[in-house]
């Protein structure tokens, strides 16, 4: 297991960041901060800004405000950082006239502290048998795995990953999120993942950052922002019409919908889904189902993006 | 310093895998070979056809091998400084279509020294070619003629030492503007949008400036085009082939050679900055 050091700098901090392309304003005042050790997703919609962010901040295109630091360094002086930051693209960005095992030979030129061999890192992605394969002859799957394979001749210490899913099938794209786990539990590891597949996110991300607009409306870790959202529960029990009046006493607890016989949907906020089993129970009513329903990223994402945020971007809460 | 030789390294380890690049190391000395093959098989029906109706007065000049090298090497540099520049052009503009310079940028090197480094690439390639260039002509031109004096009815008409004089200086004055000439192939692949951009529009300028150099008059005297093996030859080189042969009317102007000398270096250092300013803010 990992043992982080005391004082761990911080992998990524954007502050005000301001972006133009000619009179649209793309990017306005940005805050981003992803903590060390942590696997934090980047979402938003097309158009949102995502791939701008990343762009500037792996100093890829230049902007007009704000100040990016990651791992200390400057935009223009990742390079300074020895290896320790590397980013996978939303394209595999690799050079397509090599072989995989020459584009890993290739990477080891530029690591400066390789930890793995390319022999090593194609095991570990599952891409030994294509070895002698041309990038350009891999399917983009496959590419995609080369791509990270590359990344992970050193040790780094930050991953930024562009759309890391796109063109991975199930297996693949569950190979990915173990690897992104593994690498975070071991090594400590910390990524910022920029992603359009919401699930993907859910089950491996410690925080998330909703990004619309050009703006950051929502950010945290995640069991603050689920915890924050409103909880739905389902009781299904034997007397509906009592348990009815006794929850509605409840502190925090709303019915929501009572149309299905024998069910109740509650919503019951931050509320102990226990507290209205032990009063339903304590009455002799006979619960048998009790199921809270978290809000997922996905119901979280669309509530965001489908109002206007930028209305009132501080009430979104922003953690 | 050590971030910029990792890079050069990266740069040449992707360059020797690179089809193209072998081409472009291989393509001008076989184009020589093949030129002189074909010269000397012209030249040996042309003798044969000579010897049956009674003629051949001018085998002892034709056969000197000292014509058939500059001729072969003009043609070979003319070869490679396009096909360097285009690729050159298509460098650095590739890989940042590819997005593979992305990788380098973040791991190991500045925008600065990967510029550096793929200006130095292009220069050890055409170093390669040019060393390839020089055996394969002098090979050749041994093989299918002799090197020696210029001879024409007994008489000297200009000696070993001296051709190998004018030859030296003829291939060096040729050989300072390829510098330039590849630095603004970088500087073309840096500004452009994408590689066919690059290379479309680096090919399209060195060509234009092949075309235009003759009704510059005088002024074309400041471009480096103006001292480079071309389509349309103006260099030292293309006096030297005629001057190895013993033709008498060359007309050298000294302070051309003067400004062939000088002329070219500023033209380069421009590029470069210029290349290395562009890099700056592009983005990538």
């Amino acid at each position: 297991m990992f043992e982080a050091p005391a004082n761990p700098p911080v992998p990524l901090s954007v502050t005000g960041l301001h972006k133009r392309y000619g009179a649209t304003t793309v990017l306005q005042d940005l805050q981003l901060r992803v903590e060390p050790g942590a696997v934090h997703g980047l979402v938003g919609l097309n158009g949102s800004g995502k791939t701008t962010t990343l762009e500037c901040i792996l100093g890829m295109r230049p902007f007009d405000g704000g100040e990016i630091r990651v791992l200390g360094h400057a935009p223009d002086a990742l390079y300074r950082s020895e290896g320790a930051i590397v980013s996978i693209f939303d394209s595999p960005s690799l050079h397509p006239h090599l072989t995989v095992r020459q584009v890993l030979e290739h990477a080891a030129l530029l690591c400066q502290h390789p930890v793995r061999s390319p022999a090593e890192v194609e095991a570990l992605l599952g891409i030994v048998k294509y070895s002698g394969y041309r990038i350009r002859e891999l399917s983009l799957g496959n590419r995609r795995r080369a791509s990270i394979a590359q990344a992970l001749l050193g040790s780094p210490g930050f991953v930024i990953l562009d759309e890391p899913f796109n063109g991975l099938d199930a297996g693949g794209v569950d190979d990915v999120l173990d690897l992104i786990a593994r690498l975070n539990r071991e090594e400590g590891t910390a990524f910022l993942l920029s992603s359009h597949q919401l699930p993907y996110l859910e089950r491996v991300c410690s925080h998330l950052s909703v990004l619309h607009k050009g703006q950051i409306v929502l950010s945290g870790a995640v069991t603050e922002l689920f915890n924050a959202g409103d909880t739905r529960l389902r009781v299904r029990c034997d007397d509906v019409v009592r348990a009815l009046t006794l929850v509605q006493d409840l502190p925090g607890v709303q019915v929501e919908d009572t149309r299905e016989p024998g069910l109740l949907t509650l919503r019951i906020g931050q509320s102990n889904p226990a507290l209205v089993n032990q009063t339903l129970v304590s009455k002799g009513i006979l619960v048998s189902e009790l199921a809270p329903e978290r809000p997922s990223l996905t119901s979280l994402f669309h509530a965001i993006t489908s109002a206007d945020p930028l209305q009132a971007p501080a009430e979104r809460g922003a953690a | 310093m050590s971030a910029f030789i990792a890079t050069l390294r990266a740069e040449l380890y992707v360059a020797r895998r690179s089809t193209s690049a072998w081409l472009l190391v291989l393509l001008p000395a076989f184009a020589v070979v093949l030129r002189a093959t074909i010269v000397k098989l012209a030249e040996s029906g042309q003798a044969a056809r000579d010897a049956l109706l009674g003629g051949g007065d001018d085998m002892a000049v034709a056969s000197n091998a000292w014509g058939q090298f500059v001729d072969g090497f003009a043609t070979g540099l003319t070869l490679l400084s396009l096909s360097l520049v285009a690729w050159a052009a298509w460098s650095f503009a590739s890989d940042r279509d590819t997005g593979a310079l992305r990788h380098v940028l973040i791991r190991r090197s500045s925008r600065m020294h990967l510029v550096l480094a793929k200006l130095c690439t292009v220069w050890l390639l055409a170093l390669c070619a040019l060393l390839l260039l020089a055996a394969g002509t002098s090979a050749t031109c041994a093989l299918l003629w002799e090197f020696g004096p210029v001879v024409e009815d007994g008489y000297e008409l200009i000696g070993s030492e001296e051709i190998r004089e004018e030859v030296w200086l003829g291939l060096r004055l040729a050989l300072i503007p390829l510098p330039a000439a590849l630095a603004f192939g970088v500087l073309v692949s840096v500004l452009a949008q994408s590689a066919t951009q690059a290379v479309t529009a680096a090919l399209g300028i060195s060509l234009a400036l092949d075309v235009f150099k003759g009704v510059l008059g005088e002024a074309a005297h400041y471009l480096y085009a103006r001292y480079q093996p071309s389509l349309i030859d103006q260099s030292y080189l293309q006096d030297v082939g005629r001057l190895v042969r013993g033709y008498s009317d060359v007309m050298i102007d000294p302070q051309v050679l003067a400004l062939n000398e000088w002329v070219p270096l500023p033209q380069l250092l421009l590029f470069v900055m210029l290349a290395l300013l562009a890099v700056r803010r592009k983005p990538l």
